[in-house]
């Protein structure tokens, strides 16, 4: 079975569409994804964050084309990265440096260290970080 | 049953739906298909042509083809079985695609007998071969001769083994599995569709 591994570090709308595509895209495909956030990537999956993501400075002109291509919402397709066995996994210590709880995440994550991330990669066909 | 005759099991409708989803939906559709089912799926967007082909051959399924309609994409896809890959064939009159195209070459016009569903027939098929798709073959043996030689495809060869016993439990003595099929055919072929 085909392993994708994928770091998620930054934060912004257009960053959480390349790293759920691909995720969903993969899943769908039958590939074993885990996605490991970290820093400003610790956004994409936070309980509130994650429904109202920026969009890059200077690009706002951009949330009409996503309406206009009917582009699913992110929470969608967290939603369906979940349904699909994506292992998402949360940064310990981001999550200490930045004082926050696993209760200020969705449901279903897991959360480790790089040890934890590194082991799902380390024999993954696939590795890319957004 | 689609406007353009192609005949699936099942359509899923995907038509303004952005990229992962058409892939998603299908692969979700795809989960509750029967084994050797057909699907079609319906989208818009552009990039699916590329994507649903790639799927299929990551997930072992089927790609059989596209039709455009205007705007809308219709991608059939076939499910593929598990043990597929791997049949217990027991027929034992078996011919080649080489000495089936030798045959057609020389002795005129032999009946081709071939079992896929309609979909994969009307994307490829051998000119003059006869469609009944194994599912319904049972009922209709009554259009075929029993007097003359009849070569039985579909495009492994696993579908064809079983139409060829099922037609000599029928008492057709002259039937000939065709081996591996479509998936290897370099023979004259043409689309309906």
């Amino acid at each position: 079975m085909t392993k994708v591994a994928i770091i998620a570090s930054n934060g912004g709308l257009f960053d959480a569409y390349k790293v759920f595509n691909i995720a969903t895209a993969s899943a769908a495909t039958e590939a074993e994804v885990a996605i490991f956030f970290t820093f400003e990537g610790l956004n994409l999956i936070h309980k509130e964050a994650h429904a109202q993501l920026p969009l890059p400075a200077g690009k706002e002109q951009f949330a009409e084309g996503f309406k206009a291509a009917n582009v699913p919402g992110i929470p969608q397709l967290v939603e369906m990265a979940q349904e699909l066995g994506v292992k998402m996994i949360a940064c310990q210590m981001t999550m200490d440096v930045m004082n926050l709880p696993k209760e200020a995440f969705i449901d279903g994550i897991d959360v480790g260290g790089a040890v934890t991330f590194l082991d799902f990669a380390k024999d993954a066909n696939v590795t890319l970080s957004f | 049953m689609a406007a353009n005759g192609i005949k699936a099991n099942h359509t899923l409708d995907c038509k303004g739906l952005a990229c992962p989803m058409p892939i998603v939906r299908t692969k979700k559709a795809m989960d509750q298909l029967d084994p050797g089912h057909v699907i079609e799926v319906e989208a818009t967007d552009k990039g699916s042509l590329a994507d649903i082909q790639g799927w299929a051959k990551n997930t072992g399924h089927h790609y059989l083809g596209t039709v455009h309609e205007g705007e809308v994409l219709k991608h059939y896809i076939r499910k593929a079985s598990a043990g597929e890959a791997q049949p217990e064939r027991k027929f034992p009159r078996i011919v080649s695609n080489e000495e089936l195209e030798q045959v057609l070459a020389s002795a005129g016009k032999p009946t081709i007998l071939d079992v896929r569903e309609p979909a994969e027939y009307a994307f490829s098929h051998i000119p003059g071969a006869k469609t009944i798709p194994l599912g319904e073959l049972e009922n209709r043996v009554g259009e075929l001769s029993q007097e003359e030689d009849i070569y039985v495809v579909c495009r492994t060869g696993t579908r064809s083994d079983l139409a060829c016993q099922l037609l000599e439990s029928k008492g057709f003595a002259r039937v000939h599995n065709v081996e591996p099929g479509m998936s290897g055919w370099a023979g004259a072929s043409e689309r309906e569709a």
